[in-house]
């Protein structure tokens, strides 16, 4: 497994269980944290978690490839390429709704939770493909 | 759906060329270990300027170490 899918699965599995409970959380349970301090903290917590193990995987990561530094190739940069140009317009629709319809009908957390998922999601998306990329047959056309 | 599929022999001329590693020849064309395996099993198909770098790393031409099938299935040994 090349140095680049290994980090693309790095940031998957970071990021997508935190994000997972406090979405489900927000979904399911949307008063359950009230004052602005909890939310903001619950918010924190979260994207702590989800650094110190992005961070820490990184450094393991880092640690074992201390003699062959990550070298991105051709392919690499093409998987990377299609997967970015996907995500983007996942990031897109996203920010649509956020910006363009949802003031309209909805205010405060919903907004910026929305606004988070979209961007969690977009970036879930490019790992995602980066991951699949590795996998799929080739076309011949670059 | 085409069915046109590029094969290689880099497999072979690795192997002819004193067993040159798959790193050893990646760290060669610009390449890592990674893709030269994929290009191999013909999972990934290398640019132009790569395959031009490949064939001139073993001393031969393009069309010796890259074959075009035009409508055929892929027919190298090594492919998955």
């Amino acid at each position: 497994m090349s140095s680049f899918e290994k980090r693309a699965w790095l940031a998957l599995w970071s990021q997508c269980p935190p994000y997972l409970v406090y979405f489900v959380v927000q979904g399911v349970w949307p008063n359950w944290l009230t004052t602005f301090l909890e939310r903001i903290a619950c918010l924190a917590v979260v994207a702590s978690v989800h650094a110190i193990a992005y961070v820490t995987g990184l450094l393991v990561m880092k640690w074992q490839e201390r003699a062959e530094p990550l070298l991105l190739d051709e392919r690499d940069r093409a998987i990377d390429g299609r997967a970015t140009r996907t995500a983007y317009f996942v990031m897109l629709a996203g920010m649509i709704v956020v910006g363009v319809v949802m003031p309209f009908s909805d205010t405060g957390w919903k907004i910026t939770n929305t606004a988070l998922f979209a961007i969690v999601l977009a970036e879930t998306v490019r790992y995602a493909l980066i991951v699949t990329g590795y996998r799929r047959r080739p076309r011949l056309a670059h | 759906m085409p069915t046109e599929s590029l094969t290689n022999e880099v497999r072979l001329l690795r192997f002819l060329a004193r067993d040159m590693t798959q790193a050893e020849l990646g760290k060669r064309v610009g390449l890592t270990r990674q893709t030269i395996a994929a290009i191999e099993q013909g999972r990934y198909s290398p640019s132009l300027e790569v395959a031009f770098r490949i064939a001139d790393v073993f001393g031969k031409r393009l069309d010796e170490v890259f074959h075009w099938n035009p409508g055929g299935a892929a027919e190298t040994g090594d492919a998955t």
